[in-house]
């Protein structure tokens, strides 16, 4: 069940209106929210609800059980609640990839063997909610978070319809204090939260999936067809589609989640306006970038230890950081460069300081570029592929895949990143004093528009498969 | 015989005397010599720095009621802000998916062909015909149509070096082989 579906728009009228007739009884809204995130989540494969509820049950009772150790002994409870998660996802995203890797380096040794490969099918959104689940075991092992009040609020806070497949990351310690009561739903959150909902569904349906189908697609799958325009085209359309369709899926998230009276942190800050790889990365993703952050690169030991030190720590975990998208070496490679780009921004600092050795606007560029140079090994199939893309950039041929229209979508797409910082926030407080039939009228016809110029069918987002 | 005997005894009591023997309660407040000492103040509460204008006053009720035929009634508490604000999302949201349900009816239709076979799949394929049908005499699909062809010529426009649309030809073909209302 995607967000921009019809059968979604039902289901949420009906998840809205019965979880605010249930708000004199907090416990019994979040177990109706808690069944119909469930409900959701069965669309895809049933049977994974069951993964999502023993996951849930594994985190609570680690949690508890660190909560009651008063002697500071608890780290090896941390390492079983982490190391499960990990046994998890591990399994369910890397196990054919490891057996793959393993078989192919004893064949090189000589050493055939038939190893146990599986066809496992990954589940939707495992790698958010393990990540969830590791951070809230953290959280509590750390004091940073009270152990949750009951099972029903882990199983929640993990299960919780509008982040479960593609995130944001909501971490316990951002949501466990908004489901002790019942919430509330003011004017400007309604508001916000509408708009995000139709921002977001513009972004997916109209930009990303116009630039997908008629560009992108057909120039990654074969890029000896196409000419040096048409590549950089499909490159810096694809750059436009995965934050329209991500940053898409977030916004929804979050208006969803408004609407039900729930308050998620962003996840996109403008991030093709970041000058260095460091700011791009407290732009894109945040929720990801600040896991990172807390708990892989700060246990590693960040930047206590000296410059090499933090460069080191700050590669590993941009690598990690790339595997975790998927287990392919190109997403090892991405985010290699990621790492790599980013240690040297490190070591420029430690030599020129503070100072400002390149202009902003030169910053802007030149990271753009590395970025979308990371989205060709991002996007493509095989190292062939990216290869394939690379060399097309310097082959003189004919404009085929690229129109008027879908270079409008580009630059529209790219140009949407020097709104003001806040547009949607201000207009939803100029708007939420409006009638409400008013305000109403106006989404409505936002959304008329919307569906009037949309494709057929909706392709699931990127961040799905992940 | 013992009624005369009490009623003998009566008359004596009252019987006229030249002078009062029996001193009335007086009709005047008592002297104050003649009051009992009164008990000693309390302790003082006198605070030096109060002002007298920051002592409670009793309120004139009609002073407040002022030119209301009756007082206004008290602000929202904070469970009655809130409800209220609930109540306008969700007539804002009703609003939508009426204007919604008017003017996007083909949507259902859409969703409802693109589903398996079934009987919840043929309800809704059957309801949003007569539905789509029905609002068409209005001409409410109009403006959904209108933006539909502005966006297919949109997408239909090449540079100059391409030549033939190739979204022209797709169209083509696409009218041919297969219906979608859109």
């Amino acid at each position: 069940m995607l967000f921009p579906t019809l059968a979604f728009g039902i289901f949420f009228l009906f998840v809205y209106f019965t979880a605010w007739s249930l708000d004199r009884e907090n416990g019994r809204r979040k177990l109706f929210l808690l069944l119909a995130s469930w409900f959701f989540y069965a669309q895809w494969d049933w049977r994974f609800v069951a993964l999502l509820i023993v996951s849930a049950i594994l985190n609570w009772g680690v949690a508890a059980l660190i909560a009651r150790q008063t002697d500071k002994r608890s780290g090896w409870l941390v390492g079983l609640g982490v190391a499960v998660n990990l046994l998890i996802l591990g399994f369910f995203k890397y196990y054919g990839f490891f057996i793959e890797q393993a078989g192919d380096l004893l064949a090189q040794f000589g050493w055939e063997r038939d190893l146990p490969l599986l066809q496992i099918v990954l589940p939707v959104g495992i790698s958010f909610f393990t990540f969830q689940g590791i951070s809230y075991v953290v959280d509590v092992h750390r004091g940073k978070t009270p152990p949750a009040k009951s099972l029903l609020d882990v199983m929640l806070l993990m299960s919780f319809f509008p982040h479960l497949v593609a995130g944001p990351i909501v971490r316990a310690s951002d949501l466990l204090p908004q489901f002790d009561r019942t919430p509330r739903l003011t004017r400007a959150m309604a508001t916000h939260g509408l708009l995000l909902i139709v921002w977001g569904l513009f972004k997916k349906t109209v930009i990303a999936s116009e630039i997908s189908v008629n560009l992108v697609d057909p120039v990654f799958f074969d890029p000896s067809a196409y000419g040096a325009v048409d590549i950089a085209a499909a490159v810096y359309g694809y750059a436009v589609q995965i934050y329209c369709d991500f940053s898409a899926y977030s916004d929804m998230a979050i208006g969803i989640a408004a609407l039900l009276g729930y308050s998620f942190p962003r996840n996109f800050d403008q991030p093709y306006r970041a000058s260095s790889m460091q700011s791009f990365w407290r732009r894109w993703h945040i929720s990801l970038s600040s896991w990172l952050r807390d708990y892989l690169y700060v246990p590693l030991g960040g930047g206590r230890k000296g410059l090499i030190s933090s460069c080191i720590n700050v590669f590993i975990t941009m690598v990690l950081g790339g595997l975790w998208h998927g287990a392919a070496w190109t997403f090892l490679a991405w985010g290699t460069l990621h790492g790599g780009v980013q240690v040297i921004e490190r070591l420029g600092r430690a030599a020129f300081g503070d100072r400002k050795v390149v202009p902003t606007v030169i910053g802007v560029l030149v990271t753009f570029h590395i970025v979308c140079l990371g989205w060709i090994l991002f996007r493509a199939e095989n190292f062939g592929l990216a290869m394939a893309m690379l060399q097309g950039l310097g082959r003189i041929g004919p404009v085929v895949a690229l129109t008027p229209l879908l270079l409008t979508l580009i630059v529209g797409g790219l140009a949407m990143h020097w709104l003001p910082p806040r547009a949607i926030e201000g207009l939803a407080e100029r708007l939420k004093t409006a009638p409400s039939l008013t305000l109403g009228l106006l989404i409505g016809a936002a959304f008329l528009l919307i569906e009037a110029v949309r494709p057929d069918g909706v392709a699931p987002f990127i961040y799905f498969q992940f | 015989m013992s009624d005369d005997t009490t009623g003998k005894d009566q008359d004596q009591r009252y019987m006229l005397e030249p002078f009062p023997v029996q001193r009335t309660d007086s009709p005047f407040p008592p002297l104050f010599e003649s009051l009992p000492p009164s008990p000693a103040d309390p302790s003082s509460d006198w605070i030096a720095s109060a002002d007298a204008h920051d002592l409670p006053t009793r309120e004139n009720r009609l002073a407040a009621l002022g030119r209301f035929a009756f007082p206004p009634a008290p602000p929202l508490d904070d469970e009655g802000v809130a409800a209220r604000d609930r109540r306008w999302a969700s007539r804002t949201i009703f609003v939508v998916a009426a204007f919604l349900l008017i003017f996007n009816a083909v949507s259902p239709l859409n969703w409802s062909r693109q589903q398996a076979p079934g009987w919840v799949q043929g309800t809704v394929q059957q309801m949003s015909e007569v539905w789509v049908a029905q609002l068409a005499v209005f001409g409410v699909d109009m403006p959904r149509q209108g933006v539909r062809e502005m966006w297919t010529t949109a997408r239909q426009a090449r540079f100059i070096s391409q030549g033939v649309s190739r979204g022209a030809r797709e169209d083509s073909t696409d009218k041919a082989g297969s219906p979608t209302i859109r």
